[in-house]
């Protein structure tokens, strides 16, 4: 590096007493809390406990750095971010963090800690008879360590939710978003089960390329009703078992333009009419790490939401000889046993189309767009295929019959890859760098029953 | 990052005139024909006259571009993008003279690629392979009529037929609406494609590579150099328009040559007459037509639509099955239609007093608060702002967002928040306050 003092320095240096002293001018809205008479809008009502605390904040997180693409990648300001003796970070990155359960202290501290993709949720079909459960997210604002001066507020956009009030729906322009040091709650009634995505709906070319994205579902009312398939779970409510499954596993894809992400890191302006992806990421990472276990798994802390174990900083936890993938923490890997069905819940907020292939194997589509696939009079629509088209922001529901173990190995390997081939490589070495994970089938008995979403054979489960 | 000051006095201004616009004042309408301030405009047929002409159009970055297109007519100096939109009812013979006013002496000629048997000049049309078309064209300063039986309802395209690569993508192009014999509040000849009249709408995608376009304002020769290898859009474009000229009325004065607002205004569809809420039975439709080289996948927040044809034929299996289908992400691919029922029902139906939202309603002074918001979780609820913050709320509407889900299209040349972006305008149920 070079001796210059240079913007981020500065920024780095006076940032915080930038955002203390400077309100006035660079946050008014905290000024005007004190200049204007609070409207008494509601009498204090004892609302239930959130189910989950999101935090929107910056942070750092770790792609192959070959090939580099320079200047862009891998961005040398990564390594100041990662822990002495681990592989340097390479890419500057948004994102939410779930921090229920943190003390504030230990929520304070995950500014600049964010990870890629975001946390995966989930919550259980909305009925006002049957389950009249609401799902309460809370969100909150850490605000951006590296850029101080983006005081962007956030939001959280449930993509795809019907019928949704603006006040709930995270368009900023439309109702409120959540400013640095600030809290909401998202109050949801998912009336209709399938696979969705949420994101951050601020500056959303900037906050979605950013990495403030990831997939949330909604369970059917029909699970637990083992009449139409034994294992009692459903992608809908299919009323016959079309849609049981075994074991459910999401795979949401991402981007990365590499120029981008330098540019936010290092203080620039993007055209994002320029956009161009250098990286294709399933749940967070690139092909061979896709296969990797998750991050240590916290089991009863993820009734809502896919949760990684925390240090007593708060911090993410990680898998001895991974520290590297601290940031990107999930796994893509399939593991099923043979003659199980395995729902894939697939959904895309990239810009680019995929076309997720699964060699070997022929998928159903049972879903899109959390709709069933059924025309108006019932008829059904779904269908089979090797070859899933997802545009940029939709998703599929696809659920495959594992086939018979063929061995001689542990278990047989089958592909699932983005048949787009430049989505599918990044010339990284050891493997092809992309969009592709494998479906590995074991003899029939040989996995228990899946614990958790995305499930991996070695994952740390606490 | 946030927006500059300058987009933003300039979008606050705009939209300070739309709503003068939508206000007791007198709209002021371009010498275009008037007609409803959202919605889709007509040019009624069966026959029409149509000049292939160039232009200029406006785009959000305050840029202005330099297109062909076509004008109702048989003279220029009627320029609009896109093309008029032309309406037919099933049955009818259509007939569509086209004057060919293009520069640099061009010829020119129109394909409709949904449509069975057009004839050109009275004889089936045929390939014009020595003048690099598809069809029958014709030389410049000269006239052909192209005619077809409008045999099957729904959306079609119009574009040009002759150096498609390049008159295409300079914008000749428009859409064809045909009604089908059952009515025109249906769009295919079936009960359950009915909707609403008022809630008609279009969304026609496409975009511009000023390179391209400027290349054919310098010279004829730079234009024919122009190296398409290097087609790179930096503009993208709904009904002709970038956000936030999308959400201006039709017609709307500053934009002469860009007639057609993509403002999608409802109301809570009920279908229920013994709800408590006004009777709406009906559904809204947005006729979805791509005239670009890229995939536009459109992403209307807040509702999924039911895809109900797509490039004028209905979805059904061979014994009538019905084959439609919902999204909440409309992939629409270069040269589709795609025709999509959708509504906004209030179906939690909160009300500030009765069925309050369950969450503590934050201070709007501790909120960053949108443009569009009425200060109120409550539809038809306007709450004061706090200082500082203005607001274009009217009447406690809801404003729901419809926008590319490629992101990077959201753009005008670098300056973000453009595009294809427009919103879903939900007025509270009738009687009610709104302009």
């Amino acid at each position: 590096m070079n001796n210059q003092f240079s913007r981020r320095d500065f920024l780095k240096v006076t940032g915080g007493a930038v955002m203390i002293t400077a309100g006035a001018s660079v946050l008014p809205r905290f000024l005007r809390k004190n200049l204007m008479p609070e409207e008494v809008v509601q009498a204090a009502v004892n609302y239930p406990a959130p189910d989950l605390f999101f935090a929107g904040t910056d942070g750092w997180f770790w792609l192959p750095p070959i090939p580099e693409i320079p200047p862009y990648h891998p961005d040398p300001y990564g390594a100041d971010y990662t822990p002495a003796g681990v592989d340097p970070f390479t890419t500057y990155i948004f994102g939410f963090r779930n921090v229920t359960g943190l003390t504030d202290a230990q929520r304070q501290n995950q500014r600049n800690k964010t990870q890629h993709n975001s946390p995966f949720f989930w919550t259980d079909q909305y009925d006002d008879v049957i389950n009249p459960k609401e799902l309460r997210v809370q969100l909150t604002n850490l605000g951006l360590a590296l850029r101080p001066d983006l005081t962007d507020a956030h939001t959280i956009h449930w993509h795809g939710f019907r019928n949704v009030i603006p006040f709930y729906d995270g368009e900023p322009h439309g109702s409120i978003s959540v400013p640095v040091g600030q809290i909401f709650t998202y109050v949801y009634r998912p009336r209709d089960p399938g696979t969705y995505m949420y994101h951050c709906h601020v500056e959303d070319v900037e906050h979605v390329t950013m990495g403030m994205t990831s997939l949330v579902f909604v369970h059917p009312l029909q699970n637990g009703d083992t009449s139409f398939y034994p294992s009692g779970k459903y992608a809908y409510n299919d009323g016959d078992g079309s849609t049981g499954y075994d074991r459910e596993n999401a795979l949401f894809l991402s981007e990365i333009w590499a120029e981008g992400h330098w540019n936010d890191a290092h203080i620039q302006e993007s055209d994002w009419s320029l956009f161009k992806a250098d990286f294709s990421l399933l749940n967070g990472r690139v092909h061979p790490y896709t296969l990797l276990p998750n991050s240590p798994i916290d089991l009863a802390a993820s009734t809502n939401c896919l949760t990684v174990q925390f240090d007593g900083n708060g911090n993410l936890a990680t898998n001895p000889g991974y520290e590297h993938l601290q940031y990107n923490p999930h796994s893509s890997l399939i593991t099923c046993n043979a003659g199980e069905r395995v729902l894939l819940r697939l959904a895309n907020l990239g810009f680019r189309e995929a076309a997720m292939t699964l060699a070997g194997i022929k998928m159903r589509v049972v879903g899109r767009d959390a709709s069933p696939m059924k025309g108006r009079d019932g008829t059904n629509t779904s269908y089979v295929t090797n070859t899933l088209l997802i545009g940029a922001g939709e998703s599929y529901d696809a659920i495959f019959e594992a086939p018979a173990y063929e061995g001689p190995g542990p278990y047989d390997t089958y592909i699932l890859y983005n048949r787009r081939y430049t989505q599918e490589s990044n010339l990284s070495p050891g493997g092809s760098g992309g969009q592709r994970t494998e479906v590995r089938v074991y003899p029939a008995g040989t996995l228990g029953p899946q614990l958790y979403l995305n499930q991996h054979p070695d994952d740390l489960v606490s | 990052m946030q927006p500059s000051k300058f987009k933003w006095v300039w979008l606050a201004s705009v939209l300070v005139l739309v709503s003068l616009a939508a206000s007791s004042l007198a709209p002021a309408q371009s010498a275009k024909a008037a007609g409803p301030t959202t919605g889709i405009v007509c040019t009624e047929g069966p026959s029409f006259n149509l000049t292939a002409q160039s232009g200029y159009i406006q785009m959000s970055d305050m840029n202005t571009v330099y297109m062909w297109s076509y004008g109702s007519g048989t003279t220029s100096g009627n320029f609009q993008y896109p093309g008029p939109v032309l309406c037919v009812n099933e049955g009818d013979t259509v007939e569509i003279t086209l004057k060919n006013e293009l520069p640099y002496s061009l010829p020119t000629s129109l394909i409709f690629p949904s449509q069975e048997n057009v004839m050109a000049d009275g004889v089936l049309a045929q390939p014009d392979l020595a003048n690099d078309s598809l069809t029958n064209s014709v030389a410049n300063g000269g006239s052909i009529t192209y005619s077809f039986v409008a045999s099957r309802p729904g959306t079609f395209i119009y574009e040009s037929g002759t150096d498609t690569k390049t008159q295409v993508t300079m914008g000749l192009a428009g859409a064809l609406i045909v009604r089908p014999s059952m009515g025109a509040n249906f769009v295919y000849n079936r009960a359950s494609d009915q909707f609403t009249p008022e809630e008609e709408f279009m969304a026609f995608l496409s975009e511009v590579d000023p390179y391209q376009h400027a290349a054919w304002e310098k010279s004829v020769g730079k234009g024919k150099n122009y190296n398409l290898n290097n087609y790179h859009a930096y503009y993208w474009l709904l009904n002709g328009r970038g956000f936030p000229d999308t959400m201006a009325d039709n017609n709307a004065s500053w934009m002469p040559n860009q007639p057609y607002g993509a403002l999608a205004r409802i109301h809570p569809f009920n279908d229920d007459p013994g709800a408590g809420q006004a009777y709406h039975p009906n559904p809204a439709v947005e006729r979805f037509i791509n005239v670009g080289t890229e995939e536009y996948p459109f992403h209307p927040h807040g509702q999924n639509g039911q895809v109900i044809g797509r490039d004028g034929y209905p979805l059904e299996g061979p014994g009538g099955q019905d084959m439609a289908y919902e999204n909440f992400l409309v992939n629409i691919g270069p040269g589709q239609t795609w025709d999509v029922l959708f509504a906004w029902h209030d179906a939690e139906a909160y009300d500030s007093t009765t069925n309050p939202v369950n969450v503590t309603v934050p201070d709007l002074a501790n909120m960053t608060v949108g443009m569009f918001y009425s200060g109120s979780p409550y539809l038809g609820v306007q709450k004061t702002m706090p200082p500082g913050v203005s607001t274009l709320n009217q009447c406690g509407e809801y404003y729901i967002i419809s926008h590319n889900h490629a992101l990077f299209q959201l753009d005008a040349f670098g300056q973000t928040l453009a595009g294809p972006i427009t919103y879903l305008r939900i007025d509270p149920p009738l009687p009610n306050n709104c302009p």
